[in-house]
């Protein structure tokens, strides 16, 4: 009895594997072409003799020395360190005062308020790049990396506010109360006694608005045209392509390097970004 | 400041009436950021672009829905519509079904493996669209295909996955199914979590299979969960623009344009962006109603 | 304990958003800053050739230190059409650079915001004599040079054949009728080479496993071969008074001739963008292509056994001539820059001779020149392998250079040659989608909706 669950479960195990392994292919394999793509040589890269699934020749970093030093690659990196760190600052101040008043306090019209934010997206970039020319121009802002600082929340609070409303809206009353009679005020019963509790929501929700403004390629491609005001994904796409000359070593293994802090970050919080975005979700 | 004794009094025992009105006032105050933000760079662009739909290509005088009609009578436009669609619909069911079902592979693993591929499977969703689709463009280009390689390996002929209409398509909708299908399957991992394991006892007290255990408890439970994911992601899929920008351009002969590709290139190509705005603003009313029926479905799932 | 709610929160808002209002407007405050010098600031392409655009730098420095002018170039990528977006951008916001490089038709859509250069044209050809037939089309309309011809970016679309592949498997030795040196040319073997003697030769390319290859797809390239093609067939979409020609038999001809060739091209060209025919004349796989010197540079780097063999030479010629399509730069001023005067002498001196013999060397052959005073430069007998290789690139023979579109108005040509209507009507009648006159009527429709 006990060896059959025993087998059965093993089974299921094994089948679990061999369906996941085809998609980790999947997931994988663009990943690790572009990695390979960006050690080899020019030659190689467009020669078609051989196996290209594998570096046939000496591998190169032909490429990484002239993204890091012969691009104005470090200051894309700085940039959008900058904007995403910005826009994720701002996007969290007006997402949590939002998310608070909205779930806990009752005002006029404020369960209308959780799907008004929500239809914002209905209005998406590729919409609004066409009025924004005007308004990010006359506000001087064209061409500076600051335009995307005013742009960017557009797409990142509504959401972030989203998740927090669910995951505010969980937390229960009675820690209000007890604040209350404390005497606190809202913005120390928010800041002292909400947010500890709400931390995995607030981490969800600035992953998302970093992760999101990090990877927007649009804006920064409709408004910014000088290469130290650039941001990665457009730095990356307007600079190593020129005309009809591709550089392709260097783009993949830019766009590798471009995505690795964000990799990097959500390997540290993944655990709270699931668990925030989730327990928002379900409520 | 004079403290009268009436105030302190009123400060030490807060009345029902003060404590509404301060906290209508602290919600006007706090919520107002993300109202100016809305309005300021939502709504009113929003109403903008369609006082710019109304104008003619030189922006000198409004003609009306000339630009509207113009776009209905011509063919391309209605390829366009169709491309959407089908491009939208096809991608959002594949994501969320393979979502799915990877989730609930990954739910039987134990814990430890499950955090390793739970890590590796987001890498499509962590890195930049625009970037990642660079790398498949790369994958797909005709001349240098590592993917026709291995299928000319397997003794089948290399596809044309960008020069046919057909193909075309299905290359931009791989490229979307991989980017999104890991916020599906996290979204679905972590709701399978939340499903009491008592349910999934008691149903196999009852005798149900693993199907039945899917339909009468795993598929119920995660219901609004689907709704909302199914929801967003048809959203943004339909306002999808860094794929196809970079695989197809929107060719061949746009038959993969999307309404964001094709409004870039005839407003800002073709120098009429009066008629890109009304390109864009179709898209409204769709995700509208889109919105509308989904919200609807969860609203009356709570019920 | 007790603490004043309403005032104490009131307060960190305020500070709060003005921190963040601060941070958003330093850099404005910082920009306005009052300074001594003239400012000028201009939008170029940004040139692959490397180093094209240091040297044209140093020498705009040059002008700006002699002047005593704040010069500020910023360089722009990857293609036209960013250029297009950032003077879209640009225009719609009423600020920006002052001056700004645009190709082919993309100057004419900002007419109206333009600062009329007659001045400017009119010193240059004062000097150099008139501009070949392209450049006055796509710069001199409505009876104003609404912008000027810039050689730095431009470029065309010759044929580019491996010269060892056609030799061997075609018969057809280009370096012969091509030579490095127009006064050896042999008027016989020139005529010869027509577009039945090239799809013969194509045939027999294919045969051998090396394709001709060209875009049939909606992007620049493909108009830069297609509609040559059509126009020396006499195929003529919309004339100068703005009938539409399209439906005509000589159409149906250059149609019947595309539908013929496209057999012995590879079947990916539907799908093709502007970089794919480079891609598959380095790869070795194709024989023969149209494009800039470009793909030889590439495969100088990249596949020198290639490159060796690279010959650009004129296009074939076709019942009604030789065509050959450009995709030519042009300079636009905006209305809005502060000191009109000076931003002309800017371009005065940057089209001047002397200026241009030093960009033109730098660009490595690449950049096409406008004035026929440039063609004597030496760079395009000396650069190589294969020397004398790019000497036919600019043209020597009986070429007409057009650009898609021609000879329609400039604003009903920008719309052809954006739409990618040409190629895109060839396309669907090469691969079986409509017969010839359907497609015909396809086109005229789309070029109905293009008049109005």
């Amino acid at each position: 009895m006990i060896s059959s669950l025993a087998k059965r479960k093993k089974m299921k195990m094994t089948v679990s594997y061999f369906v996941l392994i085809p998609f980790l292919v999947f997931f994988l394999f663009p990943l690790y072409w572009m990695l390979i793509t960006s050690f080899k040589t020019d030659t190689e890269i467009t020669s078609l003799k051989g196996i290209p699934l594998i570096i046939q020749s000496k591998p190169t970093l032909a490429h990484y020395k002239k993204i890091l030093f012969g691009t104005e690659f470090l200051k894309w990196v700085k940039n959008s360190l900058i904007i995403a760190a910005l826009v994720t600052f701002l996007t969290m101040v007006i997402s949590i005062l939002a998310a608070y008043a909205i779930s806990r306090l009752r005002f006029f019209a404020s369960q209308y308020f959780g799907v008004g934010v929500f239809c914002t997206y209905l209005v998406p970039p590729t919409l609004l790049f066409i009025p924004f020319f005007k308004i990010v121009g006359s506000l001087g802002l064209l061409n500076t990396k600051w335009a995307l600082l005013f742009l960017y929340p557009t797409f990142t609070a509504p959401f972030c506010t989203w998740i927090l409303i669910g995951f505010f809206s969980a937390i229960p009353r009675a820690l209000d109360e007890a604040a209350f009679v404390d005497g606190a005020s809202y913005i120390q019963m928010l800041w002292k006694v909400f947010l500890p509790v709400a931390a995995p929501g607030l981490i969800a929700a600035t992953m998302f608005a970093f992760t999101v403004s990090w990877a927007q390629f649009l804006y920064p491609l409709a408004y910014i045209y000088r290469g130290d005001q650039q941001v990665l994904t457009a730095g990356i796409y307007t600079t190593l392509i020129r005309g009809d000359v591709y550089f392709w070593g260097e783009l993949m293994g830019a766009s590798l390097l471009a995505s690795v802090p964000v990799v990097v970050f959500f390997a540290f919080l993944m655990d709270y970004y699931i668990a925030g975005l989730t327990g928002g979700m379900l409520r | 400041m004079a403290i009268s004794a009436s105030t302190v009094n009123r400060r030490r025992h807060p009345t029902l009436l003060s404590r509404l009105r301060s906290r209508r006032y602290a919600a006007y105050w706090m919520v107002l950021p993300l109202v100016l933000v809305v309005i300021g760079l939502v709504v009113y662009p929003f109403f903008y672009s369609i006082y710019l739909s109304l104008e003619n290509k030189k922006e000198t005088k409004f003609v009306g829905l000339r630009n509207y009609q113009r776009l209905i009578r011509y063919g391309t436009f209605w390829l366009v519509v169709g491309n959407s669609f089908r491009f939208t619909l096809t991608a959002v069911f594949f994501k969320a079904t393979l979502g799915l079902v990877l989730a609930i592979i990954l739910n039987n693993l134990p814990f430890r493996g499950q955090r390793v591929w739970r890590g590796v499977s987001l890498i499509p969703w962590v890195m930049p669209l625009a970037l990642s689709s660079l790398g498949w463009w790369w994958i797909f280009e005709p001349t240098h295909s590592a993917v026709n390689w291995v299928l000319v390996q397997c003794g089948i002929t290399g596809k044309p996955w960008l020069s046919d209409p057909t193909w075309a398509r299905v290359s931009t909708i791989v490229t979307n199914i991989w980017f999104g299908t890991p916020f599906f399957m996290i979204m679905y991992l972590a709701g399978l979590k939340s499903i009491p394991q008592s349910l999934y006892e008691a149903a196999e007290i009852d005798g149900a299979g693993a199907t039945q255990r899917f339909r009468y408890v795993t598929f119920p439970m995660l219901r609004k969960l689907i709704a909302i994911t199914v929801m967003f992601s048809t959203i943004v899929t339909f306002a999808n623009f860094d794929i196809v920008r970079i695989l197809t351009r929107g060719g061949p002969r746009y038959t993969t344009h999307l309404f964001g590709t094709y409004a870039f290139n005839i407003g800002i190509e073709t120098g009429h962006l009066p008629r890109g705005a009304a390109i864009a603003l179709f898209m409204f009313p769709v995700l509208g109603i889109a919105a509308f029926f989904i919200l609807r479905n969860i609203a009356r799932g709570e019920e | 304990m007790a603490k004043i709610t309403r005032r104490k929160f009131i307060k960190d808002v305020a500070v709060g958003s003005a921190a963040v209002a601060g941070a958003m407007a330093a850099p404005g405050v910082v920009r306005k800053a009052y300074t001594q010098k003239p400012k000028l600031s201009v939008a170029m392409w940004n040139h692959w050739v490397p180093g094209a655009t240091d040297v044209l730098k140093a020498v705009a420095d040059e002008w700006a230190k002699k002047n005593k002018v704040d010069l500020r170039i910023d360089f722009i990528g990857p293609s036209s059409t960013e250029m297009l977006t950032v003077a879209s951008a640009e225009a719609r916001a009423g600020t920006g650079h002052d001056i700004i490089a645009l190709t082919t038709f993309d100057g004419l859509f900002f007419m109206d915001k333009f600062e009329p250069l007659d001045d400017v044209a009119d010193y240059v050809q004062g000097k150099y004599g008139k501009y070949d037939e392209v450049s006055t089309y796509i710069s001199h309309v409505d009876g104003r040079w609404v912008t000027v011809p810039s050689p730095t970016g431009s470029h065309s679309y010759p044929m580019v054949t491996r010269k060892d592949m056609w030799r061997e498997y075609a018969g057809i030795d280009v370096e012969d009728i091509f030579p490095p040196d127009v006064r050896k040319r042999d008027p016989k073997k020139v005529d010869a080479y027509n577009y039945d003697a090239f799809l013969e030769a194509c045939k027999k390319v294919a045969k051998a496993g090396h394709m001709y290859g060209n875009p049939l797809s909606e992007c620049s390239d493909a108009d830069d071969w297609a509609c040559p093609l059509f126009l020396s067939f006499g195929s003529i979409p919309v004339d100068e008074k703005g009938n539409i020609t399209i439906e005509s038999d000589e159409t149906l001809e250059a149609l019947e001739y595309m539908k013929e060739l496209a057999q012995y091209m590879p079947k990916e060209i539907y799908g093709w963008d502007d970089a794919s025919n480079n891609r598959w004349i380095i790869s070795g796989k194709g024989s023969a292509i149209q494009n800039p010197p470009s793909a030889w540079a590439v495969a100088k780097r990249t596949r020198p056994d290639v490159a060796a063999q690279l010959w650009h030479h004129d296009t074939p010629r076709g019942p009604k001539g030789r065509f050959r399509g450009c995709l030519f730069f042009t300079y636009g001023l905006w209305k809005w820059c502060k000191d009109k005067k000076m931003a002309k002498e800017y371009l005065k001196y940057m089209l001047e001779s002397a200026q241009q013999w030093k960009i033109l060397a730098a660009a490595q052959g690449y950049d096409m020149p406008q004035l026929k005073p440039m063609y004597s430069h030496p760079v395009w007998e000396e650069i190589g392998p294969p020397k004398g290789g790019q000497y036919n690139y600019i043209r020597r023979g009986d070429e007409h250079l057009i650009v898609g579109g021609w000879p329609a108005h400039p604003l009903i040509g920008a719309q052809i040659y954006r739409k990618y209507l040409i190629p895109v009507m060839a396309a669907k009648v090469t691969t079986g989608e409509m017969t010839p006159k359907e497609a015909m009527k396809w086109c005229a429709r789309e070029l109905e909706e293009v008049i109005e």
